[in-house]
């Protein structure tokens, strides 16, 4: 019960021209309405209306086109069709939250947003999540206003990665201009080429990464001597 | 605990090293735990006299100990009049003969060539006693000038000295007594070692840990050069042992049948010091590294087993004195030396201001990396994400969950999932909660010690695959190798550039891959 006062102001201006609608149209827009930002499944509305399923198919089709509700994605069960009232936004648990566009997660966005988040911490040495934040604000390089949450889960994301790790501040060094004990970022020093974390011993011969090692045996079909990885690795 | 795969590397490596017939004897004691000689005899279907022989070449060379368990007083028992001398195969000890070049190298780096010569001797043979390091010295010296006859004077004193060096920094050690009388283990259900007794890592000590705690001659005798001898003589009369080594050059030493031979334990506890420091230099810097270097150095001895979960602790003032000794720790100040020990994860102690360092979190820390660059090579970098999501979180976490923390798909997420799970690199629970709608979740979490154990057999297995890859290109070009250096041009020259290539891939990804066995067995 906490619609923002410009919902409010717009289901007002909406309500006279509900008035041409038919019962069943007014019943089931009212069910949908109900739903606010969370919408509602089309079995559901059938649940709760009690309507035979040609009235509501209609009723959908004409609140439709008189454009009152519309129909949404749900990121939970994209193959059940939702609708919502025209005047609302999906809420998270429809979409999928910020980092979601038209249902799917968008892959390119965050990366970009990684990338740009890594390359300034890269820059800094050091970075704290403020700092990271107030960047992104005042550097003009992002089109949307990120929030805290979401500076927080892309540097989460990026710890994960292996690209950057949380420290502590020692107040030498790099850390000079961060207060001592605060918690900071910084890259992470590799050995291997870039992005790529150092290989292991065991990720760097063929054995590593066989998805047949539990079928390999010395005198099996698959075995060290017949095995194509290691043909492969070993054509000099 | 013991993997299938450890075994097969084992027997493997047996087997080249000694032949079949010693590879069929340690492959039954292996796999069936400590036998006595009739029981050997029964299992392998060899005769008495091959058995006994293959025995001999294992005590030698330190991969069987013998030794009798002392009867419990079960009445008057005539079969107790017996003595039953049993033969316990030494997993570690054989898995350690890949590692000779690395052990002669940290001597190489640590002591002169004499120790070295001496210390490869002891590894080729086994066991040796003075008189037999004097001889092969000597024999040595012989060979490259004929003209001094096999006594040879200086190589005497040279060989003493040697192995005094070797003795002091612990790389060689007194063998145990050759078949000593063991008490029972104190918990008598080594044998119900079944799959519960698991939990927890607290695996219940079994016969190999038993037995060989209890061979471990006194520390005063065990580095020490004096003869059997003169350990009963000198009883009562504390020395140090450098007066001991005075006084030892003094008497013939030509009957002393003293067994010496290489301790395994101090090499790799060198190699996981070496480790630990590596780590913590890629991990946080080189200050740290230092200061870690000089704390294991000083308390080198003190360490009183291998996989130390605590580095000794020190004061301050003492871990200053230690680092300052270094050259690159001579520029430091003690308030640099603090803030690395907050650093290396040393919380202030206030009592005494001694800082000791979580040793076992720097080992799980490079065991975590091993596995998870695994994962990224064979699933991905989306499951390396979810992978060190779980692997950080340590409990368990419900699908959606992970795949909103780590940007995957929601759609994508159980089937990453459910591979990694199927490959035993994730342990799986189902929920079903039963609300107002039935639902089912699905739980994941890293399971690290049966992880690590199955990497583990994973890595032995991957190992004795590099070791039959090698031995079969050697056996493809057989002919190649014996032709004559001048020979080799054209196609030839081609074929042998190719076989040398491959040689040296797969010996360096072999000594590699130890490097993580031992990360995973050892430390």
């Amino acid at each position: 019960m906490q619609g923002s006062s410009s919902q409010k102001r717009k289901r007002l201006d909406l309500v006279p021209s509900t008035g041409s609608l038919t019962d069943p149209e007014r019943v089931l827009y009212n069910v949908i309405r109900s739903k606010k930002d969370m919408g509602i499944w089309t079995r559901d509305m059938k649940r709760e209306t009690n309507l035979p399923d040609n009235v509501v198919n209609k009723a959908l089709k004409l609140l439709q086109a008189k454009k009152l509700i519309k129909e949404v994605v749900n990121i939970q069960n994209k193959g059940r069709k939702h609708y919502m009232a025209a005047e609302f936004e999906p809420s998270k648990e429809i979409t999928g939250g910020d980092w979601y566009s038209e249902g799917n997660l968008d892959v390119d966005f965050i990366n970009l947003v990684k990338d740009l988040c890594l390359k300034h911490i890269m820059r800094q040495k050091v970075a704290t999540l403020d700092g990271i934040l107030e960047w992104s604000k005042k550097s003009g390089v992002f089109a949307v206003e990120f929030t805290t949450q979401q500076i927080e889960e892309i540097l989460r994301a990026l710890v994960l990665d292996d690209e950057i790790v949380e420290v502590k501040s020692t107040g030498f060094g790099d850390f000079a201009s961060v207060p001592v004990g605060r918690v900071c970022y910084r890259c992470t020093s590799k050995g291997g080429s870039k992005g790529e974390p150092k290989a292991g011993a065991m990720a760097s011969i063929p054995c590593g990464v066989c998805p047949r090692i539990s079928s390999c045996t010395p005198d099996g079909i698959i075995s060290p001597r017949t095995c194509a990885y290691y043909q492969k690795w070993l054509d000099f | 605990m013991v993997t299938q795969y450890g075994i097969k590397f084992a027997v493997h490596l047996i087997t080249n090293h000694f032949g079949n017939l010693v590879a069929k004897v340690c492959e039954d004691l292996l796999r069936r735990g400590p036998l006595t000689l009739d029981q050997l005899i029964g299992f392998t279907e060899l005769t008495k006299e091959q058995v006994k022989n293959s025995l001999l070449v294992l005590v030698q060379h330190n991969c069987v100990q013998a030794f009798i368990l002392e009867k419990e007083d079960v009445g008057d028992d005539r079969e107790g009049s017996k003595v039953n001398t049993q033969y316990l195969a030494l997993l570690d000890n054989i898995l350690h003969r890949l590692r000779f070049p690395k052990f002669l190298e940290i001597v190489s780096q640590d002591l002169d060539e004499e120790c070295v010569e001496l210390l490869e001797g002891l590894l080729r043979y086994g066991r040796l006693t003075l008189k037999q390091m004097v001889d092969r010295a000597s024999q040595r010296k012989g060979n490259t000038s004929m003209m001094h006859e096999l006594q040879n004077p200086v190589a005497i004193d040279v060989v003493r000295e040697s192995l005094h060096k070797l003795l002091m920094v612990r790389y060689v050690e007194r063998c145990p007594a050759p078949s000593p009388v063991v008490s029972s283990p104190v918990e008598k259900d080594t044998k119900k070692r079944g799959a519960k007794s698991k939990v927890a890592n607290q695996v219940p000590e079994t016969i190999e840990q038993h037995v060989l705690e209890a061979i471990v001659p006194v520390e005063g005798i065990r580095f020490s050069l004096m003869s059997n001898t003169e350990v009963i003589k000198s009883d009562d009369s504390p020395m140090t042992s450098e007066e001991n080594f005075g006084k030892t050059t003094v008497i013939p030493i030509q009957e002393d049948s003293t067994l010496f031979h290489a301790n395994f334990e101090e090499f790799i506890r060198r190699c996981r010091h070496k480790v630990l420091i590596e780590n913590v230099r890629t991990r946080l810097d080189d200050e740290a590294a230092t200061i870690l270097g000089a704390i294991l150095e000083a308390t080198r001895t003190a360490e009183k087993k291998v996989k130390m979960e605590n580095s000794v602790p020190l004061t301050l003032d003492t871990i200053f004195t230690e680092v300052v000794k270094t050259e690159t720790g001579r520029t430091m100040t003690i308030d640099r030396v603090r803030s690395s020990l907050v650093q290396l994860g040393c919380p202030q102690r206030m009592l005494d201001d001694s800082y000791s360092i979580d040793l076992k979190k720097i080992i799980e820390l490079a065991r975590n990396e091993e596995v998870e660059s695994i994962v990224l090579k064979r699933y991905g970098r989306d499951a390396y994400r979810m992978f060190r999501l779980l692997s950080k979180a340590d409990r368990l976490l419900e699908t959606d969950k992970i795949a909103e923390s780590t940007f995957v798909e929601k759609r994508d997420a159980p089937k990453t999932l459910y591979k990694l799970w199927k490959d035993e690199y994730l342990h799986m629970e189902k929920l079903v909660v039963t609300a107002a709608r039935q639902s089912k979740f699905l739980l994941w979490k890293v399971n690290k010690p049966i992880l690590w154990d199955h990497v583990l057999d994973e890595m032995y297995h991957a190992a004795l695959n590099l070791s039959l890859r090698l031995a079969y290109e050697q056996e493809k070009d057989a002919e190649l190798l014996n032709v004559p250096k001048d020979k080799i041009v054209g196609q030839l020259q081609k074929r042998y550039k190719r076989l040398r290539n491959v040689w040296l891939l797969l010996e360096s990804s072999l000594m590699k891959l130890d490097d993580a066995l031992m990360l995973f067995h050892d430390f």
